[in-house]
């Protein structure tokens, strides 16, 4: 999925930490996120990741990751093992979202959840207009085939987190790439935005 | 490449205090190195074998030719690059290759110990490998690696000498065992035993060898080594250079033929005495239990990089239970990673050729090395 504007989204996350901060990212791929915040913000991280090819990526960048399923390994961690925890574009591949963000802000003072927005408006017309479950560069898999069981929109998000003990500090406007603070839905985000990243934490 | 050497450790002015109150000294530490100790002394790996491994580990075995046990994975331009680093693997003590055990002469009788020889730990295994790392002037191991027992020397290098391990890699491996692994250790225990060969321990003193109970021995622990699929797979129902069964107690099956060749040619390098002993050492093992059965209290002091793994089909050391120690380690917040191989070669996994387990042990050290 190249929904996922690396060079934006890296600079923006790594806005959003402070140096020095114990981080864990969770489906953290070949370590490249960990790599680039350990070396921009000399931060001390961690990765979680299912497939064991990743890991030895991770391991050979001096990356310490455990092969692991967010569904299952995350209640492993102690409560607050870590400042941040960083998920992106990996929520809608869980089984049990709700479960995976509560385990995210129990494991870690702060959150940054990112993912595809389901209420962007090419993908309303490219279902309102052909009828079919949507195939883009940004959602490259057919329905079934795609790894992703739980798709969600920002205002599903915000209403899950109220529904929830969790808390929206922050949202990213990744198309002007500035953090601002959370107030309310805003229809426009949700029709206008390709994907939404929040910071989180716990009520 | 073999460069067997034996060094006395201790003396008996100040002996190694065994756990079960015992003192020996001095012992005998059979070794052999790889690699040249670079000049401050950081690029020292100590391997630690298993039950039945030895010194022996990138170098021909003398009794049986063979390449070393872990030939595949260590030696020059390989996974672990004896060009770069300095590989250091005793015997332990309790085993039969040259290291203080019970196959050795008592100095007190002049006769071979047989079960004279005091109950050995884990413990003490390590506590006489932290002397024989003590006479290289070595005062911060690079890394420590080993598999089944040899992740449990290991965890207890972690729990015992933290300051002196900067990484480790316990591979298939557990802090305590189940009942199931003790039950196998029984067996094997008892088969030894039940031979009238053993002479209650004494079979050097008798000149006799209980070569039935050692293989019989060997055979069970073999089965406990693999997998369903892959017994399957090898032998499935095959027969033994047979059309048909032959109603009789030979090996009509090749798996019955491949079993009795595991113990037959298992009797020839190893000592009966020394596998009941280290395999009470196994099961006595319990880093928990020696820590109010907290594992974090049993890490708390180590700062060490760390790689666990497992394998998928291995039965006797599950990821499961490798999976309670990762658990530890993350409570503490330690540079800790984990894969699980998947493999259908059971247990026995981290001694086969594995490239995938290889690649990721280069991989963890190579990168772990610049740390230091």
């Amino acid at each position: 999925m190249s929904l996922f504007n690396t060079d934006r989204d890296f600079s923006i996350i790594s806005k959003m930490i402070p140096s020095r901060s114990k981080i864990i990212d969770v489906g953290c791929g070949d370590g490249s996120l960990l790599d680039y915040l350990i070396k921009k913000k000399n931060v001390d991280g961690r990765g979680l990741e299912i497939d064991q090819d990743k890991i030895r990526e991770c391991l050979a960048k001096g990356i310490s990751a455990i092969q692991g399923d967010a569904d299952i390994d995350l209640i492993d961690y102690p409560d607050k093992s870590f400042d941040y925890s960083i998920l992106t574009y990996t929520l809608q591949a869980t089984k049990r979202p709700k479960k995976v963000l509560e385990e995210l802000v129990r494991i870690s003072n702060k959150a940054i959840v990112s993912f595809p927005n389901f209420g962007y408006w090419k993908i309303r017309m490219s279902l309102l207009l052909n009828g079919k479950m949507p195939v883009s560069n940004e959602l490259s898999y057919s329905w079934h085939e795609t790894p992703n069981l739980h798709f969600c929109t920002i205002y599903d998000f915000i209403d899950l987190c109220e529904a929830t003990d969790i808390k929206i500090e922050k949202k990213v406007n990744l198309k002007k790439n500035v953090i601002q603070s959370f107030n309310n839905k805003e229809w426009f985000e949700n029709f206008f935005s390709g994907s939404g990243m929040f910071l989180i934490s716990k009520k | 490449m073999s460069n067997n050497k034996i060094i006395d450790l201790g003396s008996s002015e100040d002996p190694l205090v065994l756990d079960c109150g015992k003192s020996i000294g001095p012992i005998k530490t059979a070794f052999t190195t790889y690699g040249e100790l670079n000049e401050t002394k950081s690029n020292a790996i100590l391997v630690c074998h298993a039950l039945t491994g030895d010194q022996y580990v990138a170098s021909e075995h003398p009794i049986t030719k063979k390449d070393g046990w872990w030939s595949l994975l260590i030696g020059p331009e390989k996974s672990i690059d004896t060009n770069k680093y300095f590989v250091i693997c005793p015997n332990v003590i309790g085993g039969c290759m040259g290291s203080t055990g019970p196959n050795e002469i008592n100095p007190k009788t002049g006769k071979e110990y047989g079960l004279d020889f005091p109950v050995v730990t884990i413990g003490d295994m390590v506590k006489a490998q932290k002397l024989l790392i003590d006479s290289f002037g070595i005062e911060k191991l690079f890394s420590v690696i080993g598999g089944s027992m040899g992740g449990m020397l290991v965890l207890e290098w972690l729990s015992k000498f933290p300051s002196y391990v900067f990484s480790a890699i316990p591979i298939a491996t557990t802090t305590n065992h189940s009942a199931q692994n003790i039950a196998l250790n029984e067996l094997a225990r008892q088969a030894i035993m039940a031979d009238p060969e053993w002479k209650s321990g004494n079979y050097n003193i008798e000149n006799t060898k209980p070569v039935k109970g050692l293989s019989v021995a060997r055979m069970a622990a073999h089965i406990s080594y693999l997998s369903e699929q892959s017994l399957h797979e090898k032998f499935g129902r095959n027969l033994q250079n047979k059309n048909k069964i032959e109603f009789s107690f030979d090996a009509d099956f090749q798996v019955e033929s491949y079993l009795r060749h595991q113990g037959f040619k298992f009797v020839d390098r190893f000592d009966a005495n020394s596998y009941l002993y280290i395999t009470r050492a196994m099961d006595y093992f319990d880093l928990k239990a020696e820590n109010n059965g907290s594992l974090i209290e049993a890490f708390k002091n180590t700062n060490a990089h760390i790689l666990c793994a497992s394998f998928t089909s291995d039965w006797l050391y599950p990821t499961s239970e490798n999976k309670v120690i990762i658990k530890a380690f993350n409570a503490l917040g330690l540079n800790v990673s984990f894969v699980e191989i998947e493999t259908d070669n059971g247990h026995d996994s981290f001694l086969l050729d594995e490239p995938e387990f290889f690649q990721t042990i280069k991989g963890f050290l190579d990168a772990t090395y610049k740390k230091l």
